[in-house]
């Protein structure tokens, strides 16, 4: 088991975190302010979810842990659209379809065919290994669905001569789409081929610290990578598929309103 | 046949075109003309639904554009900018794009038309090997061109497609593209196109107005035309010219 942290301890850990402050003073970047909110949110939002996962594992209802997931997943697509400057009202339903469609196949994949727990909706694998995916989705699917749409903004004329020259949507969008699923899945795989060498994988070091055998928290960290990698390459590609239809319109000119800014 | 009828076209609250209307007949040559950003360019764009028209319609051979018939109006026509986009990292490869599409699968032309059409641009074939980023704005025209005439599009858009291109090019260019079964729209400043063109339209106040029907000066426009066909002809070292 792992080492419990007494409440000084803890202290002592916030008190590390004024040697980043007091650097961000000494270079006036005008950090401070953001930075103490992020910590603040940060305590009040763990804690919460610390009390309301300790009662959903005592639970371990499954209604009330697909509801989690839910609650995960509307909280994770509200996310996306917002930082990649797409309007929710139009995408909402478009970019869940994608995103959740992506990681409940792999979260799925996981637990029902690789770890089998007893029961099968255990809500101890299936709310973190599905917290984690998606989490990692949220940062592709941000990146993809801004690459994609700046490109074409970006490079209107070159697009209108795809076009101009028989391609269809699909095909005229083609070259854009290439950039941004690279662009999303570019820093995953200089991850995964440094895994190990340069850092040790929060899963892996959280299951270690937990009591794990080292040999078995590599194998759960293979496969959440492998889960990771996959959902983030299918959400990516469906997020951007699925939102073509809206983003274009019927003459096949990229709307100019679907953007927040 | 091209009919813009009663056209309307705003483009960032401006109104360029108010109520404009004109008829293009096969194998016309028209040339508009007009201040700088009085709409010219975007008349050409609306033609081929890049820019929404608020009211009015574009037939082109009797198809009204609009989203069911967008793709075909777009497959008649050819449209060539100022400062075209060959779309791939090598010429060879910019040539041949549109043959990857699935509208021209199976219509790849072969490599005799493509060096015929090179040659005939006064274009050495080593450019094919070129990256299209390094070679020059008339250079890019004229493979834009060429690319428009590999896909035998009898329907060109032009939007000053010789404004960088040097008189023996510029004449190689409009010996192609005037010939009679070519229909063409055009923007452009340069006085020998203009004065081989059939209509010369200007927009002044948002209207399309035929400012010299040029059917009566016929004359003078063949006459343009065929010492700019014998300067290409000249130039090509006696080959064979089909124009």
């Amino acid at each position: 088991m792992t080492a419990d942290l007494s409440i000084l301890s803890l202290v002592s850990m916030y008190a590390l975190m004024l040697i980043p402050l007091a650097i961000f003073f000494h270079l006036q970047l005008g950090l401070i302010r953001d930075t103490l909110l992020a910590i603040g949110r940060m305590t009040v939002q763990l804690l919460l979810v610390g009390l309301y996962l300790n009662y959903i594992f005592q639970l371990n209802n499954p209604f009330v842990s697909l509801l989690w997931v839910a609650i995960m997943l509307v909280a994770a697509n509200l996310s996306i659209l917002k930082k990649a400057g797409m309007k929710r009202g139009l995408f909402f339903w478009r970019s869940l379809a994608g995103v959740a469609g992506s990681t409940l196949f792999v979260s799925g994949w996981f637990i029902l065919v690789a770890i089998r727990p007893e029961p099968a909706y255990d809500a101890r694998y299936m709310v973190p290994i599905v917290g984690m995916i998606l989490g990692n989705c949220l940062r592709s699917n941000v990146l993809s669905l801004e690459r994609f749409y700046s490109g074409i903004r970006k490079s209107e004329n070159e697009f209108m001569t795809y076009l101009l020259l028989g391609a269809t949507l699909r095909e005229a969008t083609r070259p854009y789409l290439r950039d941004a699923i690279r662009a999303a899945v570019n820093p995953s795989i200089a991850t995964i081929a440094t895994m190990g060498i340069v850092s040790l994988p929060g899963m892996m070091t959280g299951q270690i610290l937990g009591g794990a055998m080292p040999m078995e928290a590599i194998k759960y960290q293979i496969g959440i990578m492998a889960c990771i990698f996959t959902a983030m390459v299918v959400a990516s590609l469906m997020n951007i598929l699925l939102s073509l239809p809206v983003a274009f319109d019927d003459h096949q000119r990229l709307r100019q309103d679907i953007f927040t800014m | 046949m091209i009919k813009f009828e009663n056209i309307t076209l705003k483009v960032h609250r401006q109104t360029l075109l108010d109520d404009a209307t004109l008829q293009i007949a096969d194998g016309d040559k028209v040339v508009v003309r007009g201040a700088s950003g009085c709409g010219k360019s975007s008349l050409l764009k609306c033609m081929v639904g890049a820019l929404p028209t608020t009211s009015g319609s574009v037939r082109v051979d009797g198809l009204e554009l609009s989203a069911d018939t967008v793709a075909e109006i777009r497959a008649r026509i050819a449209f060539i900018g100022q400062e075209p986009v060959l779309g791939a990292e090598k010429v060879c490869d910019a040539l041949l794009l549109p043959f990857h599409f699935k509208a021209h699968c199976g219509k790849k032309p072969s490599d005799e038309r493509i060096f015929q059409l090179l040659e005939r641009l006064h274009l050495s074939s080593n450019i094919l090997d070129k990256p299209s980023k390094r070679i020059s704005g008339g250079e890019k025209q004229r493979i834009a061109v060429i690319r428009a005439l590999l896909l035998n599009k009898t329907i060109f858009l032009a939007d000053e497609i010789t404004s960088a291109l040097d008189p023996e090019s510029k004449a190689a260019v409009m010996a192609e593209l005037f010939r009679p079964e070519i229909t063409l729209l055009s923007v452009s400043h340069d006085p020998d196109w203009v004065n081989a063109c059939t209509h010369v339209v200007k927009i002044q106040n948002a209207k399309l107005q035929e400012i010299s029907r040029q059917r009566a000066q016929e004359t003078q426009g063949k006459e343009v035309l065929s010492s700019l066909r014998s300067f290409a002809a000249n130039k090509n070292n006696g080959d064979e010219h089909d124009s």
